[in-house]
Parts: C-alpha cells; sequence; structure tokens
C-alpha cells in the first residue's frame, strides 16, 4: 500500500532502459506512480518505451550522447514534471555527480547520498569504510606505486595477487600475478588498461583467494539508521566477472555463519550511513573465511532472486526509502524457506567467445507457467541494438528447496525461445545439468574450468523456422536447387 | 506357417520351404525408383505406401540401399537412417530389404573389414533383409558382409550376378553356388538371388538355370530378381516359379515403367492362370497402387530420356538401374545422340573385358565406352565411331584375332583403351577381384598400359582377394575430419554416412543444419516451394500440424529476395542471397550487338533460370537449330524462352545459371556449323525431338 510519504511522488524518471527499466516500470504502476523513461535513437521502439506512461528522446544512441549525458537525463526529468529519478544500474547510477545533480535540480534521487556513492566508488576508500566498521577485507596494498611493492606484498600474503584498477568495476582489467617475475609487466598492463577504460591509472593490488566463492548481501536501509539485510545470494557462476547465474540463499553458507555476516552487514551499512538498497560482496573462501570487496550502492541485476525468497518488491523499498519514509521491517521478520535462481539471457553468442549478438528478434517465446518468472526487455520483432548491455531476459524459478528451484529452471529455458539472435540460453541449460553445479561444488572459475563442455551444445533452432527457411528458399528461386 | 520380421532367418526360410505359395518382394521404393526415377522419390510420398505394404503379404519391400543411400545424402536431402528407421516403424509384420554391392556396401569404392563391420552394424536393426551382390561374382568379397548379417540375426542373400553371354554357363552358376552355400552354411542359412539385373534372361533359360540349381539343391529358397528392359519379365518370371523360384522381385503396377520391375498384378494373373498361388493380399495391393498413382506425376522429370522396351539390351547389358542416370549425364554432356554408338560399343566391349555389368562395373562400362565413343566423334566425327564399331565387330567375328587385320587396323585397336580410366585399370591390376572369366587377353592389356605392360602386371596384379590385404581405415581419422567439417561432434550414424560419401555426407549434414528435417514436406513444396501468394505448406511435425503460408516475395535487390512468410501465425521476413549475388557485384553487363548476327540478347529483365531447354542443357561446342530453345529466363515467376536465332554451334555463354540479367544483356554467342558437324547435329536434334 503506498503510504502518505511516497504520494509525494506522482512521476517518476527511469534513467534506464532494458529489463531493469521495465521491472521498474511495474512497480510503479502498482503504486500509481505514473513512470517517465528516456530513449536514444535505436531505442524509439524499445520495450521500456512502448510500456512507459511517457517517455522523452535523449539523443543519440551512445551512451554518452544519451542514457549517461548527466545535462540531458536531468533536464528529461524536470521537464515531464517528475519528482524523482531511479538510475537503475549500469550507466549512471554509480555517478555521484549525477545523484548530485539531481539533488540540485529538486529530484529526489533513489538510492544513497552522492557522498556514499562517491565512498562507494572509490575502492581504497570502501575499503577503509569497510574495515573501520569491522568488516574482514582482503589484504592488500592501496595506492600501489611499484613492482617491488607486489613483490613484497606477494612473498608476505603468498602468491598470486591481484591488481585492479581503483576507479573500476565490473572485474574488467584486472591481472593476476602468479610469481615476482610477473609483478612488473603485469603492473604496466594493468596501469595501462586502466587508464584506457576508467581514464585513470591508479591501481591497487589485492591477495588472490583461490576456490573462493562470490556471495553477496543485500540490505536496506531508511534515512533514520535503521537497517535490515535480506539474506545473501550466491553469485559465482561468472565469467570474466560478469554473472551469469545467482541464486539465493548459498549452498555454501550455513546459518550461523549467515548470521554473523548478516550482523557485519548491516553494522557496516549503517556506519557508512547509506540509504535505501545495497549489496556487500563478499569473497568466501573454502576455508568459509570471507572478506568484503565492494558496496553497490544501487539496484543489482540479480535482485530479483532475494525478492522471490523473502517476499518483498526491493524498488519498492527504496522508493519509500527515498521519500524519508522509515523501515518497519524487523530482520526477525526476514524468514526464507525457499530457493531462487536467476538465469541471465545474453544476447551473445558462447561459442563465439561470447561476442554480442544484435539484431532483429523474429520470434519469442517468452517463459511462463508455475514458480517462474521473466523479466524482459524484448518483445517479438524488436530490435537487439548493439549499444548497450547485452542483458536481453532474466529468468527466475523458485522452489521450496536448490533441486526442486533447478528442475524448475530447466523446464523454463526448454520453453523460452528467441529466434533472430544468439543468446546464452544453451549454455544456461548446460549449467543446470552440470553435475557440480547441481551438486553445489563449484567456485568462480566454475564456467573457466568447464567451459568447453558447457559449450559443447548443439543450437538448437527451431526445426519450422529452419524448414520456412528452406521453403522461402525453394520460393525465391522458383526450384529447389539441392534436388537438381 | 509364414514368414514375419520377428522370427528367424531359419524359421522364415522353413516357413517359405513349406508354404506352397509363391512370395513377392515388392522393389519400388528402391531399385524401381532407382531405375525408371532416378531414385527422386520423396520419402514423404513412398512412407505413405507403408501401411498398404505391411498387410499386402510381401516377402519383403526392398527400400533401402543401392544408389538411393547416395541420392538420399545428394539431392533428396534424406537422412538414410531416418528413412530405414521409419520404414520399420511404419511397417512391423513385412520385412524390410537392403542392397549391397559386396566390398563397396552403398558406395563406390572398397571398405576395409572395418568399415564394413561399422556400417552393417549401424542398419542391422532396421533391415532385416540383406541382399548381396559382387560384379566379379566373387564370392569372398561377400564373406565379412555375410559375417556380419548372420551374426545380427538377419537374413543374408547371397546374388549371383546373372549374364547371357556363352560363358554364364548352367556349370559356371553351379559352381558359385557351391561356393557361397559353402561359405554361408548351406540351404538352412540363407535364400539364394538370381540377379537378373539387366532383365536379359529369357523364360526358359532362366528356368532351367533354377532346375540346375534345385536338382543340386532340391532346399534351396531362390529368389529371382528381374528387370523389364527386354520386354521379357513378366512371363520370366512366371517361368522361374512354375521352376520352383520361391520369391519373385515385382513392383506397384503404376511404379512400371520400362527398365525396373515387373508390375505385381500382372505376374500375380498370369501366376493364377497357370495355377500358382501367391501370398499378395489383392485389395491392399491395389490400395498402394492407388497411392502410387497419386503421388507419380510428381516424378515425370525424372524419368528416363528414352522411353520404352530394348531387347537390345540382352547385348550392350546396361544394368536397369545404370538406365535413367546415364542418359541424364549424356542429356546433360550434350552427348545424348551419341548412345546408340555408346550402348553399341559397350555390346563389343563385354566380349574383351569379361565381368558384370553391374555396380561399380557398369560405371567402368559407361564411362569407358562413353569416354571412347566421344574423343572419336570429336577427333574424326560419327565416321570415325562407327568406322572403329564396325572394326571391333569384324575382329570379334573374326574370333578376336588379329591375323586378318591390316596393320592400321591393329594400330587402332590397339588404342581402343589408350585414355583408360583410373577404374578401369584397377580392375585390370584386380583391385576388386579376380575378373569371372579370365583376366582379358594381352592386346588388352597393351591398350589399357602401353608396352610396359607385362612389367606392370607382374608387379602390380593381384591374383588373390585384394580385400584380405586392405588395412582397416583410421576411423578416429574419420571421425575428426568430419567434425571439422560440420563443427560439432557427429554422432556414430553421422560418422558412417561420412564412411560411405564423405563429401555428400557434410555438405547434406550442413544442409540440415540451415533448414532441418524437410523430408516432412509435402512433394510438390520440396520441388517448388510456394508459387501462389496466400498458398500453404501444411504438414505435420511429431503429430503437430504446421502451416507455412507465402505472404510475399520481394524483389531481388542486389541479389537479395525477401521472401515473407506466415509461419503458424507469426511473419518471417527471410533473406535468400541469389545465385546472382556475386555477378550482380561485378562490372556491369555486357549487352549484345544487334548488328552482329550470332549474339544473343535478353529479351527481357529477369533471371535465367534455365541455359537450354527442358531436355537439354546446353554448353560451349553444342550445336542448336533455329528457332529452338536455347535459354530461359525468369521474371515475376512468368518464363520466357530464347530461341536460337540461326542453327549454330555455341561458342560462348555469357551468363551463368541463375545470374540477373538486363534487358538486351549478351547472353549467347553462336557461330555457323563447320560443314563436318553437320550430320551429327542432324542426329541429335532427330533423338531430342523424341525425347521430348
Amino acid at each position: 500500500m503506498p503510504d502518505s510519504k511516497t504520494k509525494m511522488i506522482q512521476k517518476l524518471f527511469i534513467a534506464n532502459r532494458g529489463e531493469i527499466a521495465c521491472r521498474t516500470i511495474r512497480t510503479c504502476r502498482e503504486l500509481g506512480i505514473r513512470a517517465v523513461v528516456g530513449y536514444s535513437d535505436c531505442d524509439a521502439l524499445s520495450y521500456h518505451v512502448k510500456i512507459a506512461d511517457e517517455a522523452v528522446h535523449l539523443g543519440p544512441s551512445p551512451v554518452k550522447l544519451s542514457y549517461m549525458d548527466i545535462g540531458k537525463v536531468v533536464d528529461a526529468a524536470r521537464r515531464t514534471g517528475c519528482e524523482a529519478v531511479f538510475p537503475g544500474y549500469g550507466f549512471l547510477s554509480e555517478n555521484a555527480e549525477f545523484a548530485q545533480a539531481c539533488r540540485s535540480a529538486g529530484l529526489i534521487f533513489i538510492g544513497p547520498t552522492s557522498d556514499v556513492i562517491a565512498r562507494m566508488g572509490d575502492k581504497i576508500a570502501t575499503k577503509k569504510a569497510l574495515a573501520d566498521a569491522g568488516v574482514p577485507i582482503i589484504p592488500g596494498l592501496p595506492r600501489l606505486k611499484s613492482a617491488d611493492e607486489i613483490v613484497a606484498f606477494g612473498k608476505e600474503a603468498g602468491w598470486p595477487i591481484i591488481i585492479k584498477a581503483v576507479a573500476g568495476g565490473g572485474g574488467r582489467g584486472m591481472q593476476r600475478v602468479d610469481s615476482a617475475d610477473q609483478a612488473k609487466s603485469a603492473l604496466e598492463r594493468a596501469v595501462s588498461i586502466a587508464e584506457k577504460l576508467f581514464g585513470s591509472g591508479e591501481v591497487y593490488a589485492e591477495k588472490y583467494i583461490r576456490g573462493a566463492r562470490h556471495i553477496e548481501f543485500q540490505f536496506i536501509a531508511d534515512a533514520f539508521g535503521r537497517v535490515v539485510h535480506l539474506g545473501d545470494r550466491e553469485c559465482s557462476i561468472q565469467r570474466r566477472h560478469q554473472k551469469l547465474v545467482e541464486e539465493a540463499p548459498s549452498s555454501l553458507l550455513d546459518d550461523r555463519l549467515r548470521n554473523e555476516m548478516g550482523q557485519v552487514v548491516v553494522k557496516a551499512a549503517k556506519e557508512i550511513g547509506y540509504v535505501t538498497a545495497g549489496t556487500l560482496e563478499f569473497l568466501v573462501a573454502p576455508d568459509r573465511r570471507y572478506y568484503a570487496i565492494e558496496v553497490n550502492p544501487r539496484i543489482q541485476v540479480e535482485h530479483t532472486v532475494t525478492e522471490m525468497i523473502v517476499g518483498l518488491d526491493i524498488i519498492r523499498l527504496m522508493i519509500r526509502m527515498a521519500v524519508g519514509t522509515p523501515l518497519r521491517l524487523r530482520q526477525e521478520e526476514i524468514r526464507i524457506a525457499s530457493h531462487a535462481i536467476q538465469c541471465r539471457v545474453n544476447a551473445e553468442d558462447p561459442k563465439n567467445d561470447f561476442a554480442p549478438s544484435y539484431g532483429t528478434v523474429t520470434y519469442l517465446r517468452q517463459v511462463s507457467g508455475p514458480f517462474v518468472r521473466a523479466d524482459s526487455g524484448i518483445y517479438q520483432g524488436c530490435e537487439v541494438p548493439p549499444f548497450y548491455d547485452s542483458l536481453v531476459s532474466k529468468i527466475c524459478s523458485v522452489g521450496k528447496d536448490r533441486p526442486t528451484a533447478i528442475e524448475r529452471m530447466r523446464r523454463a529455458l526448454s520453453e523460452f525461445t528467441v529466434w533472430g539472435i544468439k543468446t546464452t540460453i544453451p549454455l544456461l541449460e548446460k549449467i543446470m545439468v552440470h553435475p557440480d553445479f547441481v551438486e553445489g561444488r563449484f567456485d568462480t572459475d566454475f564456467i573457466d574450468d568447464h567451459l568447453s563442455g558447457l559449450l559443447d551444445y548443439v543450437e538448437d533452432e527451431d526445426e519450422i523456422l529452419k524448414i520456412s527457411r528452406f521453403i522461402a528458399e525453394v520460393t525465391a528461386l522458383g526450384k529447389n536447387p539441392y534436388s537438381q | 506357417m509364414t514368414v514375419h520380421p520377428k522370427k528367424s532367418p531359419r524359421e522364415n526360410i522353413a516357413a517359405l520351404r513349406s508354404d506352397r505359395r509363391v512370395y513377392f518382394t515388392n522393389t519400388g521404393p528402391r531399385d524401381t525408383g532407382q531405375s525408371d526415377f532416378k531414385n527422386r522419390h520423396t520419402l514423404y510420398d513412398l512412407i505413405r505406401l507403408a501401411p498398404f505394404y505391411n498387410r499386402s503379404g510381401y516377402f519383403s519391400i526392398e527400400n533401402h540401399g543401392g544408389a538411393r543411400f547416395h541420392q538420399n545424402l545428394l539431392q533428396n536431402m534424406t537422412d538414410p537412417f531416418e528413412e530405414a528407421i521409419l520404414w520399420k516403424e511404419r511397417m512391423p509384420d513385412v520385412m524390410t530389404q537392403t542392397l549391397v554391392r559386396s566390398t563397396n556396401l552403398w558406395g563406390y569404392r572398397m571398405y576395409p573389414r572395418n568399415v564394413i563391420r561399422l556400417s552393417v552394424k549401424a542398419f542391422l536393426p532396421t533391415v532385416d533383409v540383406w541382399r548381396c551382390f559382387d560384379f566379379l561374382n566373387y564370392v569372398p568379397n561377400m564373406i565379412p558382409i555375410a559375417e556380419e548379417v548372420m551374426k545380427g540375426g538377419k537374413l543374408f542373400q547371397p546374388a549371383i550376378s546373372f549374364g547371357v553371354s556363352q560363358d554364364c554357363t548352367d556349370a559356371y552358376y553351379r559352381k558359385l553356388t557351391d561356393e557361397i552355400l559353402k561359405v554361408t552354411g548351406g540351404t538352412n542359412e540363407i535364400i539364394l538371388c538370381i540377379k537378373d539385373m539387366a532383365g536379359v534372361g529369357s523364360p526358359k533359360r532362366v528356368a532351367r538355370l533354377t532346375d540346375v540349381l534345385l536338382q543340386k539343391y532340391p532346399d534351396l529358397v531362390i529368389q529371382y530378381h528381374r528387370h523389364a528392359t527386354d520386354g521379357l519379365a513378366v512371363p520370366a518370371l512366371a517361368a522361374a516359379a512354375k521352376a520352383g523360384v520361391k520369391i519373385l522381385d515385382v513392383t506397384d503396377d503404376p511404379f512400371t515403367r520400362y527398365y525396373g520391375h515387373a508390375p505385381v498384378r500382372s505376374v500375380q494373373a498370369l501366376l493364377q492362370e497357370m495355377g500358382i498361388a501367391t501370398s499378395l493380399d489383392l485389395p491392399m495391393a491395389d490400395k498402394a497402387a492407388e497411392t502410387v498413382t497419386g503421388f507419380i506425376g510428381h516424378y515425370r522429370e525424372f524419368e528416363s530420356q528414352f522411353h520404352g522396351f530394348s531387347y537390345k539390351v540382352t547385348e550392350h547389358r546396361m544394368p536397369g538401374g545404370a538406365f535413367p542416370s546415364s542418359f541424364e549425364q549424356a542429356a546433360k554432356g550434350g552427348f545424348l545422340s551419341l548412345m546408340p554408338q555408346i550402348l553399341r560399343g559397350m555390346s563389343n566391349g563385354n566380349r574383351f573385358i569379361k565381368y558384370f555389368d553391374v555396380t561399380p562395373g557398369s560405371q567402368i562400362t559407361w564411362t569407358t565406352w562413353a569416354g571412347i565413343v566421344q574423343y572419336h566423334y570429336k577427333e574424326g566425327g560419327l565416321k570415325q565411331v562407327e568406322d572403329l564399331l564396325d572394326l571391333c565387330e569384324r575382329f570379334i567375328a573374326q574370333g578376336q584375332s588379329f591375323d586378318a587385320l591390316k596393320p592400321e587396323e591393329k594400330e587402332s585397336l590397339l588404342g581402343l583403351y589408350a585414355r583408360a580410366t583410373d577404374d578401369l585399370k584397377n580392375l585390370l591390376l584386380g583391385r576388386y577381384g579376380p575378373l569371372p572369366f579370365g583376366w582379358p587377353a594381352d592386346w588388352v592389356y597393351q591398350s589399357v598400359f602401353g608396352d610396359a605392360w607385362r612389367e606392370k602386371v607382374a608387379r602390380e596384379r593381384f591374383e588373390e582377394s585384394p580385400l584380405a590385404q586392405k588395412p582397416d581405415e583410421d576411423v578416429e581419422r574419420a571421425r575428426t575430419e568430419l567434425q571439422k567439417g560440420i563443427a560439432r561432434h557427429p554422432t556414430e550414424n553421422e560418422l558412417v554416412l561420412y564412411m560411405q560419401h564423405p563429401g555428400a555426407a557434410v555438405d547434406f549434414i550442413r544442409f540440415q543444419t540451415r533448414f532441418g528435417n524437410t523430408t516432412v514436406l509435402p512433394t510438390g513444396i520440396w520441388f517448388d516451394g510456394l508459387k501462389e501468394f496466400g498458398s500453404e505448406a501444411v504438414f505435420e511435425t511429431h503429430g503437430k500440424p504446421n502451416r507455412i503460408k507465402l505472404v510475399s516475395i520481394g524483389q531481388d535487390v542486389d541479389g537479395v529476395k525477401h521472401i515473407v512468410l506466415s509461419v503458424n501465425s507469426t511473419m518471417h521476413v527471410f533473406p535468400v542471397e541469389m545465385p546472382s549475388r556475386k555477378a550482380a557485384q561485378k562490372a556491369g553487363p555486357r549487352f549484345a550487338d544487334p548488328a552482329v548476327p550470332g549474339r544473343v540478347a535478353s529479351p527481357i529483365m529477369g533471371n535465367v533460370w534455365r541455359i537450354g531447354d527442358k531436355d537439354r542443357i546446353l554448353k560451349i561446342g553444342d550445336i542448336v537449330k533455329e528457332g529452338e530453345e536455347i535459354m530461359n529466363i525468369e521474371a515475376m515467376k512468368v518464363e520466357t524462352a530464347v530461341l536460337s536465332p540461326m542453327h549454330g554451334v555455341i561458342k560462348e555463354i555469357a551468363v551463368k545459371l541463375n545470374e540477373a540479367v538486363v534487358e538486351k544483356q549478351l547472353l549467347m554467342v553462336l557461330e555457323d556449323v563447320p560443314p563436318e558437324e553437320r550430320k551429327g547435329s542432324r542426329t541429335r536434334s532427330k533423338n531430342s525431338r523424341k525425347a521430348r
């Protein structure tokens, strides 16, 4: 039920596109908020535009000229009379300047303060803040200057060491150093990539945790210092640090560890001064020691699995927290008695080194049926443009336990049909039947370690589509060229 | 007691022996389809016969093997495994039958034992009767197949290649039968087939041979396989049955043409009149016939260029199964008019080198004589060909003695095989096995191998079984090659296809990857696609109905046409790259100069979809008559014939098949016919008129 405070928002500007824009529009509709979206040239006929209440043209297709142009986005929100802006993930979601620009323009920014965003965007600052809040962090070297420092650190903490960009994220540009003699070249590479990708050559080093799992905690905080966590998510199934499968809860954590980590998360969020929803990401070593790695001050792609098992709409909570509604939820009320899995359907060709695959979706059969949820940004006939994130659809399944959720996910994937673009569906289907995945034996290297087997699938193009192609060819030529 | 696929071979042989009725094998789906329709029948049509065949009282249905296997991969785009499985499923109560060419199986080369084992095993579950012949009647070549089939619990049917030369005596066939029964375990284990692949056995000859074999082996079950080419099939089959043959090869009446098999109802009627009962269920046989009548019209264009029986087959011995493909090759190669000479040459050649004209022997005979006749025709016109053939005939009449020949005639004969193919060379070097009636005379070797022939023979000719010395093939290497070709792991069945026909198998699998299983499509759609806007392809997959409707055909823009189909109620656009695409990307078209005679211009803008008329594909060097259709241009589904402006010889063909052309574009360059070729061209035009 919308409370009096959320009534402050009549119109919300969604500064995003694709599935997350569509997903946010749905919450807006439930709350009676009019949803306004922006769109670039190539997105004129995109799904988020179609289902929004109102849309504003932002500019040309490249992100810098449209979705990431702060001036244009803020202007669009104001011109359409919106009271608030929801940034989604990616684009301007972790841009402190954007959050500030919104607030300066009198718009409610649905997310933490620009100060928190700025701090969480700086990995060194994040680590310091986390360490100050008593969260275990990975041993590391801040503000790395020379290869000698790496060598000394490697000797002390043990190889391998990983070098990351201070301004980076999403695992891009990371360099692994396995021994002292690799230190110099890896550092040079890391600096040069960081400069290219993030505009700053500043890098830092951390101990590389072997066999680690990527487990994160979702938390929600109001403006009055109340914080609850919504449990953990397992995100170890990833490729080049891009998550592909997420689930909740993690099969690695027991209740004691889950509670302990949850308390750490809540304490940290409080100390950081966090408002709305966020995520604290950990690496959990095989010995179950855990190390915080970063805070995501925004909605996450995989928030869905948490929603499925706790029964809460996280975006609705974010809107409420942003307008200053106090959090009435108590930690004891968060009960988790089911298991959810999410698969990311990306417009990529896994067999071609995951190259983006764009074009027209010529046929689409969406997932439906009991215990599954589909968050999708595509429709039959739409164009998947080459300019943006390749995520086109997220499939969630839920069950009383993990095996049930896996069975339902297999069923959902087998029904999901997309023609016209290549997708990760066949790869996801392989993961869902892989014995190591099924038995919960995996770490963040799972996909790399099993890649050749996971790619050993035959593209299951629809038989009728193939036959239709044949009929088209014979019809065009006037005669069967194969039977001549 | 009757025969049934669930019974063991021994039980079925015993059942046949105790049954006083005569049985039939229906060869329609395979051998008749091959002999009269180039194996083009779609699985979609053929499989509709299965429910009737299943209850017609046939001994077996020949639905597999021979050239259909290759044809399925090459042009029918049908998986031989899928075809075999479907037949087996839809005809559970009648035996399915294949034809294997001894060590060549369903391919064109001699396979080592491991490949034979792999391939036979793969088809054992779906094929009940395994007829196996060897074109040299060389029994050791059959043994590896016999072993696999009999071990697999299926019925092995060794065939003796039947001929009518003076060498093909009763004693020869009796001895051959002794040998076969010795290696296969006797008359309780096998059915013997007399394979009259050319259709040359007179009623008396066949009856006597049957009698000779039954005198010696009264328990032997004999099947008579006979093509209809000489026009005597029905009486010959009846005579065979009267003499004690248990099973006759026939086909449905409307399948019958000239080179295939006798009509079942005619044979049954004659037998009935003779007081011989048959196992045929007449109403069911008639239902099958009605079904054939319903679909056979689709295949008119694949029927042979020559219609009609030919008693001359008793001399040239071209097997029924090779007739249409040979004619087709002659038509495509532009030497159809030389067929009488080629057949005459074959009648002579089989006196010089003696083997049976059936695969691969028939191919060797065909390429050898088509080559000889064409060579001499090009060198000295029809007269030189006729002179050579006259010389061969005189030489034979004189007992193949050089004594009475002039030196230049001797030289001419010694040059006969100067351009022998490798296959012929291999045959003479025993690579297929020893020849049935001995190696040919020395002059043949001299003609093939030149002056050093003696050393060649001494060094290279196999006198024993070549199979015994053939090392196993590296199956894993083949698997890797195939995997590269199709960009995924091949299945075991795909590997078997690849072992038979590597190139065709890769192309076929790629086709299926792109277009799926097209055998579900109605035959009209398969050959011609959708012609009318709004017309539909209606077909089932896994019992689910599908409707694909033609919505629109786009213009050819830069070599691409966009076809819009409504696929099960959803619109889809299919860009189809036209073969003209590459041509269109090249420099602009050449235009015909109307001032120069013989420059043929395109009357319209369109697509060249045929070079020649419906009977003849033209190529450079061919002679065309004034007013003859030399090309056909299609535009907006309307065909426009381009007629020859003169009687002339083709010097240049300026466009390619399926090329997009514009109005006035140069299509062809013709020149006057040189005087020495005029006679030949007249013969050709007469023949091609006949073919129409």
